[in-house]
């Protein structure tokens, strides 16, 4: 059985182009969007900071929804909205921690990263390789720089 | 009504005498035969403008152009042309900014906007999705670009639009204002913000929640990544490694430096404000515009000392050389400061170092007196008369009121002979491109002036050919090959090659993206071939690399009658003595532009202009479809 594998950044390479954006929703939607899509590259402009926001899949909003529209693909780990049931009440941009999830300000439905169905749009067209989609092992040690970082101590 | 694929669809009209606002369709006929950007603004300025008005009255056009790749996944589409009938130059303006504006229009539901009238009081122009409004800006008019841009994104609670504004220099009127984009990023030249502050318009916020749509959606998004495949290892290697700052040793090297106001090509502190300099030692991270794989940007800082600025973006190639290298600094962090001070100022960095290594020169041959700088000794290489020099120029202050007229003016009102050595193409001021020591190209580039006067933009193409020897994947589209020496003048197909470039390079602005991802080698590049694919697959017209090579020469063309209808012929595309004249030293040393005259007999031939007139002949317009322009340009003659 392959190794399932996990949507990382590195932070440090990010130059904040928007590229993901465009892909993620011109591959749902065929359309290119940057509100339409299921990664959003925050730019502080006072600060050094460029990064893209994205469902981390750690499935706080699967609880949430009361219609139980949202799921887990087994194949990718990845969370899928299932958009006919989807009502549009918004509880899980509510829990998401991140702001990683959104309404489709088109049909009203949630928009979250089902990564591509384990083929991610935004890592093809990242010119930098800020965004990678590796095995399990090696996203792990990424995640845990990007989570150190928050241990920081700012003087 | 059909889709327009690649396009919002929509013109948004702003009258500020009336305080309206109102939308209105595309016109599909005009986007077939200019597509967008430069080029449908190019038809509108023709269409409405009657002749010879003043740029500072009413009547004057403010555009915010895109075209249709711009927003799209094409390889660095954050692009908006500013277009408008220039204050410096008194004929056609554009300037380009990168950033979010051009994309967050067009997902606003908006191609253009055109701004029409005055408002009697300072406003702004806040655009979120189809809704427009005017609003007071009384609060903002005095406020620098970033503190402007600081409010305007605090106050309306969005904190992802794009801020479009002017700083001091724009509302005190100084003749080369910026418009400035997400606060760093310039629509430097030709005085659109000078326009802006007449029209009493201090800033406009977009925000777009909208979508782009391509005609063949699956066809596009091959194109595009391929493209953004491409282009993306110069991210590495070429500009985004050390920033557009990062040529300057080897132009140095190659005697192509522009010196002390154009009297040498060679720095001898180049080193010391390199790109690579740059990186170790201020550079805080690389950003790019929207939609840009190669992220020339630089977020910089000069931490501490007598110098520091806060965190920006700067320190461009053409900044450095024109406030810094022109006046002989070899300190980068005092001219990455006079940089940050154009910035937040909203003041063109190119025409600033321009006018002021002339104002040093003036004071050095006596023409300009002690009496008139108020104490203050011109000399060179002093960072204190750039940095006090900027202050009283956007200021208007004591000299600083001559000198916001740009270099032109200042020299006609100073006379005895401050003529020779304004460097300047129909009143812009020449960039940090020789004519002598890059490309013989340049002399024919900054004579002709066509669009804007001596742009930095247009030449880019220039020294590629015979410079670098890169021929951009147009060696099959007709660009003479091997190129000539880049010393050559006449009888070596210079007219010939320099037309193409020209045709190649203004589709940037047509279809609304950065000039850089099409100025390197062909594999690496958006070449003619890549924007044929791509703007077929986005917009379903069938474009073929002739044809858009076709509406290139259509809008280069109207532009050129735009000018000739405000007064330019072959008269006017002269170059002042000083970028004619012997280079004084370095690499390059002796090497003067010895036959404007022969080449530009060699260029009007392959454009089909008048040699004796250098005007596009009837035949010519004809043959492009702008029959009416022909008429007019015609009629009197």
């Amino acid at each position: 059985m392959s190794m399932i594998k996990s949507l990382v950044v590195i932070p440090d390479r990010c130059m904040g182009c928007h590229l993901c954006e465009l892909a993620c929703s011109q591959k749902h939607y065929g359309v290119m969007s940057i509100e339409r899509s299921r990664i959003h590259v925050v730019r502080l402009h006072h600060q050094p900071v460029d990064a893209p926001i994205f469902c981390l899949q750690c499935g706080l909003c699967i609880t949430s929804c009361p219609v139980n529209a949202i799921k887990r693909d087994p194949k990718t780990g990845a969370i899928t909205v299932q958009e006919e049931k989807c009502i549009g009440c918004g509880n899980c941009v509510h829990v998401c921690p991140y702001g990683a999830v959104s309404l489709d300000p088109v049909t009203r439905k949630a928009l979250i990263c089902d990564l591509c169905g384990g083929d991610p749009a935004c890592v093809k067209a990242c010119p930098v390789d800020a965004l990678k989609y590796l095995d399990v092992d090696l996203a792990a040690k990424y995640k845990r720089i990007n989570f150190s970082r928050l241990q920081t101590v700012v003087k | 009504m059909m889709v327009l694929h690649g396009y919002a669809g929509k013109i948004l009209w702003v009258d500020l005498s009336r305080m309206e606002v109102r939308g209105k369709d595309l016109d599909r006929d005009l986007v077939k035969l200019y597509l967008g950007g430069t080029g449908y603004a190019a038809r509108i300025l023709w269409d409405m403008l009657e002749a010879r008005i003043d740029p500072l009255s009413p009547e004057n056009l403010l555009i915010a152009a895109t075209g249709p790749l711009t927003g799209t996944l094409c390889p660095s589409s954050g692009s908006v042309e500013f277009c408008f009938k220039s204050p410096l130059t008194g004929i056609f303006g554009e300037t380009r900014a990168g950033g979010t504006f051009g994309p967050k229009l067009k997902f606003a539901g908006y191609d253009f906007i055109i701004v029409r009238g005055r408002s009697e009081k300072p406003v702004y122009l806040y655009i979120r999705d189809r809704s427009a409004e005017l609003r007071d800006a009384s609060h903002l008019w005095g406020k620098n670009v970033h503190e402007t841009t600081d409010i305007l994104l605090r106050d309306l609670d969005e904190p992802d639009a794009s801020v479009a504004c002017i700083g001091q220099a724009g509302e005190n009127q100084v003749r080369f204002a910026s418009i400035m984009v997400d606060y760093d990023r310039a629509a430097g030249r030709c005085g659109g913000g000078t326009v802006m502050g007449a029209k009493k318009l201090k800033a406009i916020v977009v925000d777009g929640h909208g979508e782009i749509s391509a005609a063949k959606p699956d066809e596009f998004f091959e194109a595009a990544l391929e493209a953004i495949n491409a282009v993306k290892i110069r991210a590495t290697k070429g500009m985004g490694k050390h920033g557009t700052l990062g040529g300057l040793v080897n132009l140095n090297e190659s005697g192509a430096l522009p010196t002390r106001n154009f009297k040498t090509c060679y720095f001898e502190e180049a080193e010391k404000v390199s790109g690579q300099t740059l990186s170790e030692k201020y550079l805080i991270k690389k950003r790019s515009c929207f939609g840009c794989p190669i992220g020339c940007g630089r977020y910089i800082q000069v931490p501490a000392g007598e110098y520091q600025t806060p965190p920006h973006e700067g320190a461009e190639y053409e900044t450095v050389d024109m406030l810094g290298v022109q006046s002989m600094i070899g300190n980068l962090e005092a001219i990455i400061k006079a940089g940050y001070l154009c910035n937040i100022y909203g003041l063109d960095t190119i025409s600033a170092g321009n006018v002021i290594a002339f104002a040093i020169e003036a004071y050095e041959r006596g023409i300009i007196s002690e009496r008139d700088t108020n104490g203050m000794k011109l000399r060179w290489g002093d960072p204190e008369v750039t940095l006090t020099l900027i202050e009283k120029i956007v200021n208007k202050e004591g000299i600083g009121r001559l000198l916001a007229e740009g270099v032109k003016r200042a020299s006609e009102k100073l006379g005895k002979g401050s003529e020779e050595f304004a460097c300047h193409g129909k009143g812009l001021e020449i960039p940090a491109h020789d004519a002598r020591g890059t490309t013989k190209s340049l002399a024919i580039q900054y004579a002709v002036g066509n669009p804007r006067g001596a742009c930095h933009i247009e030449p880019i193409w220039a020294p590629m050919w015979d410079f670098s020897k890169v021929d951009m994947g147009l060696r099959k589209y007709g660009l003479p090959w091997p190129p000539p020496s880049r010393f050559e003048e006449t009888g070596v197909r210079r007219g010939e090659g320099y037309k193409l470039l020209v045709f190649f390079g203004e589709l940037a602005g047509i279809l609304g993206v950065c000039r850089f991802p099409l100025q390197a080698a062909e594999e690496e590049s958006l070449n003619l071939d890549r924007l044929s694919k791509l703007t077929t697959t986005l917009t379903g017209f069938d474009l073929k690399p002739q044809d858009l090579l076709r509406i290139s020469e259509r809008v280069y063309n109207l532009k050129r009658c735009f000018n000739v209808r405000e007064g330019v012929d072959r008269r006017s595309d002269r170059l002042p003595k000083r970028v004619m004249e012997p280079i004084a030293s370095g690499p390059t040393k002796g090497v003067r532009v010895e036959n404007l005259d022969g080449m530009l007999d060699e260029f009007y031939d392959v454009m089909g202009w008048d040699r004796e007139t250098g005007i596009p002949k009837k035949e010519k317009l004809i043959e492009l479809g702008l029959n009416d322009v022909a008429e007019e340009i015609w009629r009197s003659r």
